[in-house]
Order: C-alpha cells, then structure tokens, then sequence
C-alpha cells in the first residue's frame, strides 16, 4: 500500500458535509494523533474540491485550485480524505489539472498501515453485532471495505456479520439523488441486518450516515459510523450529535435555544431544520 | 492545463478507445433506475455516451444512465478494453451538466445554500476554536 512509507505530517481533508458529524471529525483527528500522524485538519467551503460547481468548468476549477493550493502552502506531504467524492475528485480532475506536492490517500489506509498502534487503545469492550454498511463504489479505488473491516475487527467483544450486501454508489447522497435508489438499499440493508441478527449497523462514509441514523426510529438496532466504535473502544466522549438532532421527536427543543441562536435563529429555520424534520426514507 | 482542456482531451481520447460493447451497461446496477436503458439495449447505451463524449447530444437512454450514474465503479473492471468507463461517465456528467459551457442535456441540481449550510451545521457541532482551526 502506498501509505506505508508516507510521513508523519498530514493534512486532514474532512471535505465539506462533514460539519454535521464534528464528533467524528474529533475522534477522527484523535486516532491520527494516536497513530503518530501529525495532522492539520481542515473542510468546509473554504477547502472546497469544486463539485458543487460541476457544471461550470470553470468555477469548478478555481475552486479547487484554491485548495491545492493551500495543501500545497502547507509542505505536508500528505494529504489524508474522508470524502470518497473528495478523494475522486482529487484524483479525476484537480490534481491532474493543478500540480500538488502531497500524495493523496485515505484516513482509513493511514490508519490500517499502522493498526499495530491503535490497538492498545482499544481496550474497551464493545457488545455490538455489526453489519458494515458497503458500497461498491470508491472501494474499486481504495478497499475501504476491507479497511474498515479489520479497524472494526481490533475492537473487542465487537462481532462483525459476513454478508454479501454491497449497495450501488459510493455513499448514499448518490443514491439519494436518484428516484427509488436509496429506499431500495434501504430496505435491502435492513433485510441483511434481519438474516445476520446484526443489532448494529456500521456506516463508512458521513453521507450515509446521515440518511440511515433514522432508521432507528422505532427498530430496535443502532446505526454508528465506524469512528463512533473505534472512540466507545478507546474510552473517548464521541456522542452522535447529527442523531440526537435529526431522531428527536422536536429538534428544537432537543438542542435548545441558547445552541440554536448561537448558529444562527434564521440560518438554523432555514438551512437546518428542514433536513432534520425530513420524513425518514424508509 | 485547464479543467475544460482536462475534460475535452480525455473525453477525446476514451471515445476514440471505446468500441461500444456494451459490457459497461450490463454491470451497471444502476440500469432498473435509468429510464429507457434495459429498453435501448447495453450497445446503444453505450454507443449514446461516446457520442455525448464527442459533443453530441447522446441518446434519451443514453442521458438517463449518465444521470443514473452514482458512481459504483463496477463498469471499469467489466470493460474488455480496460478503458475505464467509470471516468467516461464523470466527463459525460459534466459536459451533460452544461460544464463546458453547452446547454444542459440532462437536470442539474446545484444547491446553493450548500456552503452556508455546512457552516450552519458546524457552529452546531463545533466550538467556536474549532471552527477557527477546522474550517
């Protein structure tokens, strides 16, 4: 793998969606810093890899540019994604068309190049039989599948089902964007979650996260991301903060209003508490 | 290079590679989804996305599989010609997007709240230090 001569400076590029999990984001920078990797973190529109403009070439372009660049500036020779579209992108269309001074690899081949190291932390029991929920896209570019499967095998008393399930796309915002798509992996996922006795299910990527947390709503199993597992292991505060909000009967009340003037009375009526009142999709 | 040139030249060079089997379509798990592809047949499917690499207009089930495209990557590893249609879909969704500047050949769903949702979320999820260093 090519992270295994990679240095101890990165930068980790969490993407941009990613600001509704900041407890992952958190753990996620914690086990970089276990593991030896001195890690800058950084996202959000301001290290943008230009597909929100897919279709202008041109904004698309600037945008990313501005990124490289500042990956650039800061010498690390690494640069650690989260996003599968980040890391695509990185791949398809900025680096080839904009030079870097970084390679680009996965958090989760850093982390699995140095499991020997993470094992130690994970000391705490987790009674959890899980089911990852996989894609079958990105894996073709990084086995994040089989990465994240033995991260989660390190975790004790965690029990990890086989099965074949791997739903289409590379995370479920994909999916969300076509008619009927996601409500069939849905139901596909729930249904291998009954034929393995899975009482968890185990998501990757943030976007997929974010669409299956409400799928506990009135099923008794749980829907963790596999830095949730990874932090319960190691005895680290890591609270699902995007589910509280998004399962809670009132969303408002749930975060209170002293939270909600603090992001913003109208940006949260507006930009957030739509999506949290969205009807689940299955 | 710019990203229109990137687009441009290898749309260019995957079309003149592409024999058009077909072998792409018929991996795809997309296709139940795509209106008019299971119809057209995996050969002119894949004959309609050449074409659209080639500033053409495509065909109708040809755009409703670019449309369909959520990247599952499964077609690279069908394609007989080792041409990665994975990354003939991506230049197909942006030039159907309109990125080089035609009109659109298939529906764009741009999100322009996007950046200031995230940072909504963020002063939801991260202390204010936090989102000084991280964003």
């Amino acid at each position: 793998m090519a992270v295994a001569g990679a240095g101890d400076r990165a930068v980790f590029w969490y993407g941009c969606n990613m600001t509704r999990h900041g407890e992952v984001i958190r753990a996620t920078a914690r086990l970089l810093e276990a593991v030896g990797i001195d890690a800058v973190t950084t996202g959000g529109p301001g290290s943008c890899c230009g597909s929100p403009k897919d279709a202008n070439a041109r904004i698309n372009e600037g945008m990313a540019r501005r990124t490289i660049q500042q990956f650039n500036a800061t010498g690390r020779p690494v640069v650690a994604t989260w996003c599968p579209s980040c890391h695509m992108n990185m791949q398809d269309s900025m680096a080839p068309v904009t030079p870097t001074n970084f390679e680009t690899v996965h958090v989760t081949e850093l982390l699995h190049s140095r499991q020997d190291r993470l094992r130690p932390l994970l000391a705490r029991p987790v009674r959890a039989r899980v089911l990852l929920h996989a894609h079958l896209g990105f894996n073709t570019r990084v086995p994040v599948n089989g990465l994240v499967s033995d991260l989660l095998r390190l975790v004790p008393g965690l029990e990890l089902v086989e099965h074949p399930i791997r739903v289409p796309g590379h995370m479920c915002s994909s999916l969300a964007a076509v008619p009927g798509a996601l409500a069939d992996a849905e139901a596909a996922t729930l249904a291998a979650m009954a034929e393995t006795g899975a009482d968890t299910l185990c998501t990757i990527f943030h976007s997929c996260h974010r669409e299956l947390v409400a799928l506990e709503r009135g099923r008794p199993l749980r829907v963790l991301n596999w830095v949730h597992l990874l932090a319960e292991s190691a005895g680290w505060a890591a609270e699902d903060g995007y589910k509280a909000m998004r399962n809670a009967e009132d969303p408002r009340a749930a975060l209170g209003e002293a939270r909600i003037e603090a992001a913003g009375d109208v940006a949260f009526a507006r930009l957030v508490e739509p999506e949290l009142r969205k009807p689940p999709t299955l | 290079m710019s990203l229109a040139d990137h687009i441009r030249t290898e749309s260019a060079r995957l079309a003149a590679l592409c024999t058009a089997c077909g072998e792409c379509v018929r991996a795809c798990p997309m296709v139940p989804y795509a209106p008019g592809v299971a119809e057209s047949g995996p050969e002119a499917v894949a004959a309609g996305l050449v074409d659209v690499l080639r500033d053409g207009p495509g065909t109708e089930a040809a755009r409703a599989w670019i449309a369909a495209c959520t990247r599952s990557g499964v077609c690279t590893p069908a394609c007989p010609e080792r041409i990665d249609p994975a990354f003939m879909l991506r230049l197909a969704t942006w030039r159907a997007k309109g990125a080089l500047g035609a009109a659109p050949l298939i529906p764009v769903k741009e999100d322009p709240q996007l950046p200031a949702r995230v940072k909504a979320f963020a002063r939801l999820t991260m202390t204010e230090e936090e989102q000084r260093a991280w964003l």
